[in-house]
């Protein structure tokens, strides 16, 4: 639309063409800055609640501009460059891993299925392949910082990534092929906006993909179970060693903005992204939120992953690949043909099948929820309560309890006292 | 109750894949449970452990506040004080300098209501709070109960001379080391009159009366 | 591809400042890459000479500087040295006292247990569950707070009994806590103890079979995980541990071999169970009384050796006093369990992974402060 808009003025079809990329490239990459900051934020107080603690809450209010405190403390850093290292790779590196994950926003979809940048009829293939950048920024990193750690840290970078990219792209086939495309405008519209309408649960396999493209996608972004690469205990911080300063920020950069990546396509591919429900058709702004929702969502499951579970070892990540999500997603892609095959005709049968999905999913979601009400009871148990506290007291004569309600204050003033 | 799984291959790999995913289920829900549980932080300042009041308004935890016989910085009440040492010879690291001379004889109840009898006052009475170590050796021993801990925690001053914390001012150790001088002269004149009262008398009537 | 790749042996500092040693230790590595081909740990960088100063102290004021060999397990530490001063000069301890000890110390083996499963799951990439032990802990910090005024270094223990009384709620509020810890401690186990990833990251590793770990002289949880029930309480008892009633959790091979990685970490969460039993029997006996036996002020004993062998969260800990009729003993040794676990880490790193050591020496639980003195 822009693009027309500059032709028909008179500007040449090319220039307009970089016109329109520079500009989106511009808002991608100041949406990752900003995104990864305060994401960098949610992600530390969702740590914190999850562990009964309260996490930043001194800048800003409530804690809400730490980010901007840790950019800038970030900035006005030291650039130390070790001795011995090779200047051009280690300058370049941040910045090749920043392009891979910054380049993956052009055909992400931001609300309704047609508002991508780049609509690209192989979207998907491109995304995928695009993410891939981000292994040679990791290998560069870690040969160019003159540091052991570091490049056992690349290294085992280099291999996880290219190890999971195989389970990421054999999980999109499903959707791939109920839409019949690679475009990621046709995968979206190939979802209605009721649960059962979703790819995710269509058919037991689509949802296998599901989780396959999921589980794959936390490993391509080294998040916990699978952040052996930078594992605090083990490496320092494994590839990012030596980076200080700015360097550093644009690797932790990149790897929240992935989270973005990985929220918003499961949500767009899996999820129905975006799709309203004709009541909420002509309210704007209903699709970017319920957009943005969805995929603020699956950030959280991601977050809540990385809070639960130990990391694995290098071995055991890649037999976890190798051996358990590779047939996994064979079984997948082929049970989605047969599904194909015994189903096509059959309408009637497919919905069947999505609606028994939902209602699946919804007892699996009960049998969840009992449990986290009986942890809650465990964990909620009183400690320290102020009987102990006050029951000697008036044995001993000390206090007298008025009422139930004065009596913790009384003695309170007792106790003071 | 062992969970890693036996069996045939094909039986092994199943059983993996379903143990994995159960435990790692009841590991989610276990957090989700976690994160609807009141934080337990103190967030000093505006909460003061010291006081029950704070705690009330501004915290929703578990912590009941610091119990009374914390053993925070180290105070002496010089008034029940009878300089008798045994502080500084119990504490392990020396950082309490006491001085003491002969002073009127004193008698009192300390904290306890134990009787006290007070024969040397202190001329220096010196704590070194940066090199001590908050262990109450010092406490114990104490016959009055001069030397406690206070529930004070916080104590920053920007060089270690200011650290030493001093009992005695001056003036009162000089007043004190007076009064001890005049004492040794009393009793050297009372040695001296006793002598010669010896000397005259063979009596056992005149014992003087500043000999105490 | 005739020719094969030429790899080197790398040599690699796991420095003294490194995030997931127990402490400032350092091991150096000979590594190709993944797989230890060697390694070799280097200690004393927490040493502070603490047996040497307790020449220079009087009996009564070293008690504090055991609180410091091991901060994690100072009540027992404490109780060790004491007894062992005790036997010397033969003072009595009263029945009070003696209780008292034995719940403080189970609280403080409890406590320094969370510490060491919360560690070693924090160096396998669990965050949550050491943070949540760490609350526990807390609690635990309290109640000794409220014995004796100090959270971690405690002096309460002292020659002839303990230094104060416990405020007259204190057995309210530690049923109180032992009502919810359990199940808490119930919950950690569901979180991490019995999660796949974690079972398949330590089960099978650095298996020590009984014989190795009685040639090592192995002690405390790692000796019992490979197999022998030795336990100080039971087979050599001091205390009130006679009376009572309790069990001996030895490894098994629940997950994996016995004796190895996974058996010691879950030696170490059954004996929070034990403790928990033992807490509560301790509290319905405790009688009243004297709360400290008569000692003279500067104690002056007959020249002579002592050595007395406790219990304490990282295995047997011994301490010999010689004594020479002096205010301060002639000579004292600290046997620790941490220094015989160390001696260890050579034979049981060969050929595991980098992240294997971490969680071989979070298994072993080996604190710096105890490995140096």
């Amino acid at each position: 639309m822009l693009i027309e808009s500059m032709t028909s003025l008179g500007v040449p079809e090319l220039v307009a063409q970089l016109i329109y990329a520079g500009l989106v490239a511009f808002m991608c990459i100041n949406f990752v800055a900003v995104y990864a900051g305060l994401i960098s934020v949610v992600e530390r107080r969702v740590a914190a609640k999850m562990q009964s603690r309260v996490g930043p809450n001194r800048v800003g209010p409530n804690g809400w501009l730490q980010w901007l405190a840790d950019g800038v403390k970030l900035i006005l850093k030291e650039d130390l460059i070790p001795a011995g290292a090779d200047r051009l790779l280690f300058k370049a590196a941040p910045m090749i891993m920043a392009v891979g994950v910054a380049a993956s926003f052009a055909v992400l979809p931001w609300g309704p299925a047609h508002a991508i940048a780049a609509d690209l009829n192989v979207g998907i293939l491109y995304l995928i392949s695009i993410s891939a950048l981000v292994v040679i920024g990791i290998l560069m990193a870690g040969w160019a910082s003159n540091n052991k750690w570091s490049l056992l840290g690349g290294m085992r970078a280099a291999a996880q990534i290219v190890t999971y990219e195989v389970p990421v792209a054999m999980g999109l086939l499903p959707a791939i092929m109920i839409a019949g495309s690679l475009a990621v405008s046709d995968l979206v519209n190939a979802q209605g906006w009721a649960p059962w309408d979703w790819v995710a649960f269509d058919n037991p396999f689509a949802m296998l993909g599901f989780l396959l493209f999921l589980t794959g996608s936390v490993a391509e972004s080294n998040r916990t179970p699978f952040d052996l690469t930078e594992a605090e205990s083990e490496l320092v911080a494994g590839y990012s060693t030596e980076y200080s300063g700015f360097r550093f920020a644009m690797f932790t950069l990149g790897e929240f903005a992935n989270t973005w990546v990985v929220g918003a396509i499961s949500a767009a591919i899996f999820l129905g992204g975006g799709l309203v429900p004709p009541i909420l058709a002509n309210v704007p702004g209903a699709a970017v939120g319920v957009f943005i929702l969805k995929t603020l969502f699956m950030v959280f499951v991601l977050m809540w992953f990385r809070w639960t579970l130990p990391r694995f070892r290098i071995d055991q990540m890649m037999d976890f690949s190798w051996k358990y999500m590779l047939p996994l997603a064979l079984l997948a892609f082929f049970g989605q043909s047969i599904y194909f095959l015994a189903t096509w005709d059959s309408l009637v049968a497919q919905s069947v099948v999505s609606h028994l999905m939902v209602l699946i999913f919804l007892g699996v979601f009960f049998v969840f929820i009992n449990r986290v009400l009986i942890n809650y009871r465990h964990q909620a148990t009183v400690v320290n309560s102020y009987k102990t506290e006050t029951d000697y007291l008036v044995k001993t004569g000390k206090i007298v309890l008025a009422a139930p309600k004065e009596a913790a204050a009384d003695s309170s003033e007792q106790e003071e006292g | 109750m062992n969970m890693t799984p036996k069996g045939s291959p094909v039986k092994v790999y199943f059983n993996n894949v379903l143990n994995g995913i159960s435990s790692m289920f009841e590991g989610m829900s276990i957090t989700l449970a976690s994160m609807f549980t009141r934080a337990q932080t103190v967030q000093y300042p505006e909460v003061d452990p010291r006081s029950v009041a704070s705690q009330r308004q501004n915290y929703k935890g578990n912590f009941r506040g610091m119990p009374e016989n914390y053993r925070g910085l180290l105070d002496v009440e010089m008034d029940i004080c009878t300089a008798c040492l045994i502080c500084m010879r119990a504490c392990p690291i020396d950082c309490i300098v006491i001085t003491n001379v002969k002073c009127d004889k004193r008698v009192f109840n300390g904290r306890s209501g134990k009787k006290a009898v007070q024969t040397r006052a202190a001329t220096r009475f010196d704590i070194d709070l940066g090199k001590c170590m908050f262990c109450g050796l010092c406490t114990l021993p104490c016959p009055t109960g001069a030397i406690f801990h206070t529930n004070e925690f916080a104590w920053n001053k920007e060089d270690l001379d200011s650290l030493v914390k001093r009992f005695v001012d001056p003036e009162t150790g000089a007043a004190a080391q007076k009064r001890a001088e005049e004492i040794a002269q009393e009793e050297i004149a009372a040695k001296a009159a006793k002598a010669a009262a010896k000397e005259a008398e063979p009596s056992s009537g005149d014992s003087s009366s500043e000999e105490s | 591809m005739g020719k094969s790749l030429k790899t080197e042996i790398m040599t690699i500092n796991m420095g003294p400042q490194h995030p997931s040693t127990h402490g400032v230790i350092r091991f150096i590595i000979k590594t190709d890459g993944e797989i230890i081909h060697e390694c070799i740990p280097d200690v004393g960088y927490l040493h502070r000479s603490i047996e040497k100063i307790a020449e220079a102290v009087s009996w009564q004021g070293f008690v504090p500087y055991t609180d410091r060999v091991d901060y994690l397990a100072a009540m027992n530490a404490n109780w060790a040295y004491c007894t062992a001063v005790e036997k010397m000069i033969g003072a009595e301890v009263p029945r009070r006292a003696e209780f008292i000890r034995v719940i403080v110390g189970e609280l403080n083996r409890i406590s320094s247990h969370l510490i060491a499963i919360g560690a070693t799951a924090m160096d396998l990439g669990a965050f949550t569950p050491f943070i949540q032990l760490l609350r526990e802990r807390e609690y635990i910090n309290d109640l000794l707070e409220m014995a004796c005024g100090a959270r971690l270094t405690y002096n309460y223990i002292s020659i002839g009994g303990v230094n104060w009384d416990v405020p007259p709620n204190w057995t309210e509020k530690i049923g109180e806590f032992l009502d919810h810890f359990e199940l808490a401690m119930e919950q950690m186990n569901r979180l991490i103890s019995y999660n796949r990833i974690f079972i398949n990251r330590m089960a099978n590793l650095a298996t020590v079979s009984a014989e190795t770990a009685i040639d090592y002289c192995f002690v405390g949880p790692n000796l019992r995980a490979s197999g022998v029930k030795y336990d100080l309480r039971k087979d050599i008892p001091y205390s009130v541990y006679p009376e009572l009633d309790f069990e001996i959790p030895v490894g098994e091979g629940r997950e994996g071999a016995v004796g190895d990685c996974y058996d010691r970490y879950y030696v170490r969460a059954m004996e929070i169970r034990e403790s928990i039993k033992i807490l509560r029997q301790a509290l319905k006996m405790m009688p009243e009384g004297e709360f400290q036996g008569k000692v003279k002020n500067n104690i002056k004993p007959e020249a002579g050796v002592a050595y007395v062998r406790h219990e304490t969260p990282r295995g047997d800990t011994g301490y010999l006093i010689q004594a020479d009729q002096k205010t301060s003993p002639y000579r004292l040794k600290i046997r620790t369990g941490s220094f015989t676990a160390m001696a260890a880490i050579p034979e049981l790193a060969q050929g595991v992974f980098i992240a294997d050591l971490v969680a071989i020496i979070g298994s072993l639980d080996v604190v710096a402060p105890e490995l140096d003195r």
